[in-house]
């Protein structure tokens, strides 16, 4: 579910979202409802297992809304046997009153957006909070009764130094969290930081120092006993975010509001990125839909390649094999070519049963991705 | 009361490239009331696209208009509003008062000649059909290399030239100047030249009276037995070859079969014609008139430029002089660019390009060709540098496919010892140097002499006497201030001084001796760029000469990649290693691992480099299974990753095989 409001629009952010004067966010939450109960149905009976609510800040919708929201989700859907429901948090715009609302609505899960502890690399993202409110923020969850917890980091900030980055990795694993994403900062076409980086305004982190930041991350997240599981993302056993796990490992999912995608048996469909669009268009509750692919064989493989592979479980060797072998005759040798390349340099394992990154792999993960996706020959 | 035979004037326009020549034929046309205005678009007489969009004539045509004019007229009374169409039957019909009260009728055909030197050949035998010329000199550039070039083209074949000042409309023109100019470099008296402007109209009635006045009639008919001039010909879909001719003698007429003197093929005439410019059938081709052939000839290789066409049952017994087979001095290699590993259909729809463009220019030559890192491809030669690009172009444009280019390399004549059959390494039988060239002397007893034009096809190093190059005759025409740069620029590139004369008070023109390998690469470019684009040249190749040359190959991750070998001079062997493996390096992306770069000669390293290994290459977040977008991307990646060309390991975008051009020194 995607809420696309928030308080300001931090410059090298490129997901969708806006800054409303809030008097949008009723009709929203209640457009949103209205695409919740056209989409049930799809969920064709079933029961839900995991929900997740990303932004935006979905924090920032009052809790009243909230709880208009959470009512409509427990109408629509059978929720009884939902095993996680993950709500991301902005520090600053928490509060008992919110956190009490998503645990009655059966919250089980808050992704906390510190992005650091340092004031000054805050200031660089253009974020509002203070270092402290990240603490004090995830210890209210707790109180309010969510027992389930993550932090968001930032590494690879313009200015931020090695050191810089072991405090804020020290300072997030010091409140005891079992799960922690750590997003190596990139520059996305459209952003306003990106326009600032070609305009020369500031010298991005130097590769080999973000090298050495990728290693310390791992090794500090390994010895607070939280293991890499996908790229930028490391828990405590069972501490996995199961909601993330369905998009790598090629699951289905539904999606509501602007800018969501969703997936189901290999048809993709992403919603308008566009909240005009999203409030005016309204067909039987549905969303207006920008993007729709259909299922086809080759693009399937490609793209369980490029999700699996991002997890450290990897891919099941002998499924990756028949499948390719499916394809066309030259797609599996070609493939089992590329293999042993990557292997032999170092960048996948040499476990018989799955195919998966090293840790040497991960740094250079898009690039394996591309030799063994280019080696399918489609 | 019929109209009388009317006079026939054959001329060509000759200029620099941009000077306006295809325009001031547009406004010729019009002005003949050839074409109306409203069909007149921008130069008629270039029928390609790729023609108009460069702004340049690729392939010379022939075009025929009717014009009066009263013999002795003076300027004052030259009927400028006063022309009349030529009907379907080529009649000449007026549209007030008789016909004859206007003046003579007179035939002007008028013969369209690229302007570029890698056409000098299109040019010289475009002029052989002509007893004129008219040179248009740009009347705010003045006097450029290639107004000389041409100019002298027009002056070996005897004909009268009528020099034009055009584009006086503009506000830059300095139409004194450059009168001035071609009297000091020309000898023309400056009152002499025409003051014009193709564009707005200015001039045109004193031009067409000039052509009238002063350039000769064809020379009387020496034999009743047809010699007719091949001096163009060009491929139809739909009637085959169409060539152009010029009738010194006898006459040409519908059903006539025909005999190519040269090549002794016979062909039956379905159909005889001019165009106007829109094609007019006549019954027949006399003394000095100019117009088209179709006789169900297939292929343009049936058809030698510069041939006499006779009759088959009664032939001439010589000749008309002219024919040169045209020479191919620049080399490369084209190959499919989505072809990964020489993937069949790529090349064949490459093969398919080249063989239909082959019909349309005959003077390109091309040979299947394999390459270790490219696949399939041709090995292509090329009148010039312009003529390359304009293949590769059309190749692309009209072919629909996409070409790898390697860097070019001129044609090496190789002094061998021994006298057996010389082989390359790749086993290929090496062509010893046509003596029809001019160019297979000095050959030293028990030696042979052979065409190399790939670097990769140098035979054995050890049984090598001599490596000769082609040398030019370049003329560089710069503003004074440039002279300095313009010298250290030639001798830079073994080229020698030779003469420098004056084209006004503040240009110059200097005259070297050049290698033709040295001219090839970014010479123009650098020329331009150091007389603020005031300069121009030309060259023509004068012969060959031996000097110390070397094969420099050019190893990645240790492979030898023979698609960017090269030969140059020994002397400057590392600084051309050192200097391409700098371009290899910006070139080639890096990869997963590191890709050692070397220039060599005969094993030894003259030059390395280091591409490193990039450390860091995976995208942090995938936000909210958002799987499509990362995939396309991923998508468009493999698409350029396809696009480039591997040598083991290594994947090398097809911009690092045209690196050797850019020596960026």
């Amino acid at each position: 579910m995607h809420i696309p409001f928030c308080a300001h629009k931090c410059h090298y952010c490129d997901f969708y979202s806006l800054v409303d004067p809030r008097d949008r966010q009723g009709s929203f939450v209640d457009r949103l409802g209205r695409e919740l109960h056209a989409l049930a149905p799809w969920g064709r009976g079933a029961s839900l297992a995991t929900i997740f609510v990303g932004g935006g800040t979905p924090s920032l919708l009052p809790p009243f809304l909230w709880d208009r929201l959470l009512g409509v989700l427990h109408e629509a859907f059978d929720l009884t046997s939902l095993e996680e429901f993950s709500v991301e948090c902005n520090p600053e715009s928490v509060s008992p009153e919110l956190f009490s609302t998503l645990v009655r609505g059966g919250v089980t899960r808050v992704s906390m957006g510190a992005q650091s502890f340092n004031p000054s690399h805050l200031k660089t993202l253009e974020r509002r909070h203070s270092p402290g409110n990240a603490g004090r923020a995830l210890a209210m969850a707790r109180d309010a009764g969510i027992p389930r917890q993550s932090i968001d980091l930032i590494f690879g900030i313009p200015g931020q130094t090695l050191d810089d980055w072991k405090h804020d990795l020290d300072d997030a694993l010091a409140l005891g969290t079992e799960h922690l994403s750590c997003y190596n900062l990139t520059y996305e076409p459209g952003t306003a930081m990106t326009a600032r980086l070609k305009r020369g305004e500031f010298t991005p982190a130097d590769e080999d120092v973000e090298v050495e930041m990728f290693r310390i991350t791992l090794s500090a997240a390994r010895g607070a006993g939280l293991e890499r599981y996908e790229v930028s993302n490391f828990a405590k056993p069972g501490a996995q975010c199961r909601h993330n796990l369905v998009y790598w490992r090629g699951g289905n999912w539904l999606a509501a509001g602007p800018s969501a995608s969703g997936h189901i048996n290999g048809h993709r469909w992403k919603n308008t990125p566009r909240l005009d669009d999203y409030l005016s268009i309204d067909r039987d509750g549905f969303a207006p839909v920008s993007e729709h692919e259909t299922p086809d064989p080759g693009r399937a493989l490609t793209e369980r390649l490029m999700t699996g592979l991002r997890l450290s479980e990897g891919l099941e060797r002998a499924w990756v094999v028949a499948q390719a072998t499916a394809l066309h005759a030259g797609a599996a040798s070609g493939l089992a070519r590329a293999i042993e390349r990557q292997t032999a340099l170092g960048f996948l394992e040499t476990d018989p049963a799955r195919l998966c990154l090293t840790d040497a792999g991960f740094l250079v993960g898009d690039s394996v991705i591309l030799e063994l996706a280019g080696a399918l020959d489609l | 009361m019929p109209d009388q035979t009317p006079h026939i004037r054959n001329f060509s326009i000759i200029a620099h490239i941009d000077h306006g020549k295809s325009t001031l034929a547009d406004r010729l046309l019009q002005a003949t009331n050839a074409v109306s205005a409203r069909e007149a678009r921008d130069q008629i007489l270039d029928s390609m696209d790729l023609e108009r969009e460069r702004g340049i004539t690729i392939k010379a045509s022939a075009v025929t208009v009717m014009h009066r004019h009263k013999l002795g007229a003076k300027a004052d009374d030259l009927e400028a509003e006063y022309e009349a169409p030529v009907d379907e039957s080529g009649k000449h019909a007026s549209k007030k008062g008789a016909p004859e009260e206007h003046g003579d009728l007179f035939m002007l055909n008028f013969i369209d000649t690229p302007g570029h030197v890698d056409f000098n050949y299109e040019v010289s035998r475009a002029l052989k059909a002509c007893e004129g010329a008219i040179l248009v000199v740009d009347s705010t550039q003045g006097v450029q290399a290639q107004t000389l070039v041409n100019a002298y083209l027009a002056v070996n074949e005897n004909l009268t030239i009528i020099p034009v000042i055009n584009k006086i409309d503009l506000p830059g023109a300095r139409p004194i100047d450059v009168a001035m100019e071609i009297e000091q470099t020309l000898g023309f008296r400056a009152e002499d030249c025409l003051l014009v402007s193709a564009k707005s109209g200015l001039g045109i009635p004193e031009l067409l009276a000039s052509i009238c006045e002063k350039l000769p009639a064809p020379r009387a008919p020496v034999s009743d037995q047809l010699r007719a001039l091949i001096f163009d010909a060009v491929y139809d879909d739909y009637r085959g070859v169409i060539t152009y001719v010029r009738v010194f003698d006898g006459s040409l007429k519908l059903g006539d079969k025909i005999r190519m003197m040269g090549t002794g093929r016979t062909f039956q005439v379905t159909d005889l014609g001019k165009m106007t410019p829109k094609p007019v059938r006549v019954p027949s081709l006399g003394p000095g008139e100019t117009g088209y052939v179709v006789a169900a000839i297939r292929t343009l290789k049936d058809v030698r430029i510069g041939d006499t066409v006779t009759l088959e049952h009664n032939p001439a017994t010589e000749a008309l002089p002219g024919y040169q087979p045209p020479r191919q001095m620049v080399f490369c290699d084209f190959y499919p660019a989505t072809s990964d590993g020489g993937d069949a259909p790529d090349f064949e729809e490459l093969r398919e390009a080249v063989e239909k463009l082959s019909l349309n220019d005959s003077s390109f030559t091309f040979a299947p060709v394999h390459s270790e890192a490219l696949g399939f491809g041709f090995r292509c030669g090329f009148l010039g540098l312009l003529h390359m690009d304009i293949i590769q172009e059309r190749l692309e444009r009209e072919g629909g496919v996409e070409i790898v280019q390697t860097a070019p390399t001129v044609s090496y004549h190789v002094l061998v010892r021994g006298t057996d059959t010389v082989v390359s390494p790749s086993g290929q039988t090496l062509k010893p140097v046509d003596p029809a060239t001019g160019n297979a002397t000095d050959i030293p007893p028990g030696h042979t002499l052979v065409d190399v034009h790939n670097p990769a096809e140098l035979p054995n190093p050890s049984t090598i006497a001599q490596i000769r190059e082609p040398i030019c005759r370049l003329e560089v025409m710069v503003p004074q201030e440039y002279i300095g740069d313009i010298m250290k620029l030639c001798l830079d590139r073994r080229g020698t001084y030779k003469n420098q004369s004056m084209v006004s008070a503040t240009r110059q023109l200097l005259t070297f001796e050049i290698p033709l390998a040295e001219i090839i690469y970014d010479f123009f470019d650098k020329m331009k760029g150091m007389t603020s684009g005031y300069g121009t040249m030309d060259y023509e190749v004068t012969g060959y000469r031996s000097d110390n040359l070397a094969k420099v190959d050019i190893l990645i991750n240790g492979d030898p990649v023979e698609a960017l070998a090269l030969i140059c001079h020994r002397e400057k062997s590392e600084q051309r290693g050192r200097a391409l493996i700098s371009r290899l390096k910006e070139q080639i992306p890096r990869h997963q691992f590191e890709i050692p770069l070397q220039a060599a000669i005969g094993g030894k390293v003259v030059a390395r480099e280091t591409i490193k290994a990039f450390r860091k290459n995976v995208i942090a977040k995938c936000y909210g299974g958002d799987v499509s977008r990362k995939r396309k991307l991923l998508d468009k990646q493999k698409e350029g990753k396809k696009r480039m060309k591997s040598v083991g390991s290594v994947t090398i975008p097809q911009e690092a095989f045209m690196a050797v051009l850019d020596q960026g020194d």
